[in-house]
């Protein structure tokens, strides 16, 4: 089980690799998104917000958001250190991504600009 | 969770009208002359309600995965959790697979005949090569028929479909001849199996699962689309049936042109061009939309080349895997259009439908046993009566299909065989290949614990 700090450092890790992606920040300029990551094994609530092409984090669940990432802290942790791709746990179950299809892959896809295969 | 509520969520309204929209197709009017064939006067309607209240066994099924497991991964993660990983992936190849050649097969050939009637100058396939690259840019370029739009057009086509059917009701001064002597069991039983690719695709709506905030409005909107296009179905065969003698029906591959023009000439055929046209945009858009997505998760679980991951920068859509859609679809519409094999297409797709069911309801038994207390948001009452029912009724079905048209069986098993054989074997190559790319070391520094200095994992 990982805990709520090791979360907070992965996305951290992701948001760094992101915002010196210059490519992916001239891609997302007009995807003004909020995304709510969620812990289902621990009290891990942080928010992911790409404005302007830019990306930042907070502690806690904004209202309202666009999508809501739910999973395991281990995969949560995993994912966003980019040692596993979202889609091994979104496939067999452990990772649920509430929002729209398009929205999804393009979460998807970011991973995939910063990690690779 | 009033904190985590979604910005954008879809409506019953839009379920109901996605769910709807993806069944109704061109070549569902050819599958319901088909089931009128195969009964008595006309008492086509007893078939396809029939057809259409075992599809509520399957939807109550579907209901309760979905309930369970909310995912748009639909069957893919369903049949993994319920069986394993290797008959999951079997059948979602397998099924995607009919379902593209099905799809695009029958409508394509369909639809050819329907503008040849209006436009005889211009040759058939340049309507399909036409067609498909619209669909194509349209998924390229992320423009999806949704929400609103979807909601004009399914509603618009259900309305129309009635609209014309009291019409020619009325025109007729029909009155039921023998409404219930539909003739023989084998005959009553072939309409009901061909019946239900009428419903085909209603339970495709599970994928937005991820887009509505309570998981039961999928559950209520599936069975009102089905409610809705049963009486619609029943209606407008019974019409088709009444107003032109069946043999000249089910000698067309256009049958609702003949319909229509016989009920009102021109403006009618020119109206039932209209529906045709936008029941099978929809249809090649759902196809293409779910296919490639398909595609592009199984690329991206190197299950698929990793070619078909490839996303387009602009418009972050899977562009490889809709432009092999697009020459896999125009290599099928061909081979239909040289070889006029477009029922065996049909009765594949009703076939492969209900193998999906059976497995379906197989699936809501074996999960109740190994997952007996994970939340069920839509529970089916009455234990497992109502699964098991819908293995007992579409198992035979399914047989019935194949049965009567040995072409779909062949079909069907050497599709099955390919499908296995690349599960078997070329899967396991491209995970092994990626797994040599991947890279040795994890970027997740190793946890200590504070105290010992001992790692923890």
């Amino acid at each position: 089980m990982a805990t709520h700090l090791e979360i907070t450092e992965s996305l951290k890790v992701f948001q760094d690799n992101y915002n010196s992606n210059e490519r992916l920040k001239i891609m997302n300029r007009d995807w003004n998104r909020v995304v709510v990551i969620k812990a289902t094994d621990i009290e891990s609530l942080n928010t992911f917000i790409v404005q302007d092409g830019l990306v930042s984090i907070k502690e806690g669940a904004l209202e309202n958001p666009d999508l809501t990432v739910i999973s395991d802290s281990e995969t949560l942790a995993d994912m966003f250190y980019g040692d596993i791709t979202p889609t091994e746990p979104y496939n067999n179950g452990t990772l649920r991504i509430i929002g729209q299809e398009d929205d999804i892959i393009r979460l998807d896809f970011i991973s995939l600009m910063i990690w690779g295969e | 969770m009033n904190s985590l509520q979604l910005k954008k969520v879809l409506t019953l309204r839009t379920v109901v009208a996605t769910s709807a929209g993806l069944t109704l197709a061109t070549s569902t009017f050819v599958a319901a002359v088909q089931v009128a064939g195969y009964v008595l006067g006309d008492t086509a309607w007893i078939a396809i309600l029939t057809g259409g209240i075992l599809c509520f066994l399957a939807a109550a099924c579907f209901s309760e995965l979905n309930g369970l497991l909310p995912t748009a991964n639909g069957i893919r993660l369903y049949f993994s959790r319920a069986f394993n990983d290797q008959v999951s992936l079997t059948v979602s190849i397998l099924y995607m697979t009919i379902v593209i050649v099905g799809v695009v097969g029958a409508e394509s050939y369909v639809l050819t005949r329907v503008l040849g009637e209006v436009f005889p100058a211009v040759p058939p396939y340049m309507w399909v090569v036409l067609l498909l690259l619209l669909v194509t840019l349209m998924n390229i370029r992320g423009l999806k028929i949704a929400g609103v739009f979807q909601d004009v057009i399914t509603y618009g086509l259900l309305a129309s479909l009635m609209v014309i059917s009291l019409l020619a009701l009325h025109k007729v001064s029909f009155q039921l001849n023998a409404p219930f002597a539909p003739g023989g069991a084998s005959g009553l039983i072939n309409a009901v199996a061909l019946g239900v690719f009428l419903f085909v695709g209603f339970e495709w709506v599970t994928p937005l699962a991820e887009e509505v905030t309570k998981v039961k409005q999928i559950s209520k909107g599936m069975m009102i689309a089905l409610g809705l296009l049963s009486v619609t179905y029943a209606v407008f065969t019974v019409a088709m049936t009444v107003a032109v003698p069946k043999d000249v029906l089910v000698a067309s591959a256009a049958p609702h042109m003949v319909f229509a023009r016989a009920i009102l000439g021109g403006p009618g055929a020119a109206w039932m061009v209209a529906i045709s046209l936008a029941a099978s945009v929809t249809t090649f858009n759902a196809g293409m939309l779910s296919v490639s997505r398909f595609m592009y998760a199984s690329a991206r679980e190197h299950v698929l080349p990793a070619v078909f991951s490839r996303v387009s920068m602009r418009f972050f859509t899977p562009w490889v895997s809709i432009v092999a859609l697009f020459f896999v679809s125009l290599t099928v519409a061909g081979v239909i259009l040289l070889t006029h094999r477009y029922l065996v297409l049909l009765k594949l797709a009703a076939a492969m439908e209900s193998i999906v069911y059976v497995l379906a309801g197989l699936a809501v038994i074996n999960l109740r046993r190994r997952m007996p207390d994970s939340p069920r948001p839509y529970k089916i009452k009455g234990g497992l009566v109502i699964p098991v029912l819908t293995v007992v009724v579409f198992a035979p079905l399914a047989l019935a299909v194949l049965y009567t048209d040995l072409w779909a069986l062949i079909d069907l098993a050497a599709a099955f065989l390919v499908c296995l054989i690349y599960v078997n074997t070329a899967v396991p190559y491209l995970k092994k290949k990626y797994e040599a790319r991947k890279p040795a070391g994890r970027r997740r520094p190793s946890r200590t614990t504070g105290e010992s200095g001992m790692e923890e994992n």
